[in-house]
C-alpha cells in the first residue's frame, strides 16, 4: 500500500468513527440522522478514493468512481424521504403526548 | 496486514455503535437511520475485503450493498410515513 492512499483510508475511517459516535450521542432522530448522513456519504466515498490511490488500476478505478457517485446521489435521495419520515414521527409523537 | 486489521477493528467499532442505536432507538426513524449507517459501513467492510485479496469482485459487491442500501432506506422511510399517519391508539395497522 502506497503512503497517500493509506493516509486518505484513515481519514476515512476516523470520519466514519465520528458518524457513529454522533448516531450514540446525539439527542434526537433527525439530529441523529444528520450525524449519519452527511458524515457517512463523506467517510465512505473518501474511503473509495482512498481504496483507488492506493490501487491505481483501470480495473479498480472505474468501479471507484461508480461507487463514488452512486454513493453521492443516492444517500441525499434516501436520507430527504428518511427526514420526512422522521418529521411526520415526531410530530405524530408529540401529539400523542407519549415517550415511549 | 496489521494495517488491514486496524481499518477492520475501526470500522467494528463503529459498527458496533450503529448496532446500539440500531437495538435501543426509541423511535423508528432512529432504527432506520442507524441501518443506513450500517449499510454504509458494510460497504467499507467490502472495500476493505477487495483490498485485502487483491480482487475487484469485492468491489462489484461494495456497488450492490451501495444500491440496495439506497433502495431500503427509501422503503422504510416510505413505511414509516404511512404508518405513523394511519396509526390509531394501540392499533396496528
Amino acid at each position: 500500500m502506497t503512503i497517500g492512499g493509506t493516509l486518505i483510508c484513515l481519514l476515512a475511517l476516523a470520519i466514519l468513527l465520528i458518524a457513529a459516535v454522533g448516531v450514540v450521542r446525539l439527542p434526537d432522530a433527525l439530529a441523529r440522522q444528520h450525524a449519519a448522513t452527511k458524515a457517512a456519504t463523506l467517510a465512505v466515498s473518501i474511503f473509495a478514493i482512498g481504496i483507488g490511490v492506493t490501487a491505481w488500476d483501470g480495473q479498480w478505478t472505474w468501479r471507484v468512481i461508480l461507487i463514488t457517485v452512486i454513493l453521492l446521489f443516492a444517500m441525499p435521495l434516501a436520507s430527504h424521504a428518511l427526514a420526512r419520515a422522521g418529521i411526520a414521527e415526531l410530530e405524530r409523537r408529540k401529539d400523542d403526548g407519549s415517550t415511549g | 496486514m496489521t494495517l488491514l486489521m486496524f481499518m477492520v477493528m475501526m470500522a467494528g467499532i463503529a459498527s458496533l455503535l450503529g448496532f446500539y442505536r440500531l437495538l435501543a432507538g426509541p423511535t423508528h426513524t432512529d432504527r432506520v437511520v442507524a441501518l443506513d449507517l450500517l449499510f454504509s459501513i458494510a460497504v467499507v467492510f467490502s472495500l476493505i475485503a477487495a483490498l485485502a485479496s487483491g480482487r475487484t469482485v469485492y468491489l462489484d459487491v461494495a456497488i450492490g450493498l451501495a444500491l440496495i442500501g439506497f433502495v431500503a432506506t427509501l422503503a422504510w422511510a416510505r413505511l414509516i410515513q404511512d404508518v405513523v399517519k394511519t396509526k390509531r391508539d394501540g392499533e396496528i395497522p
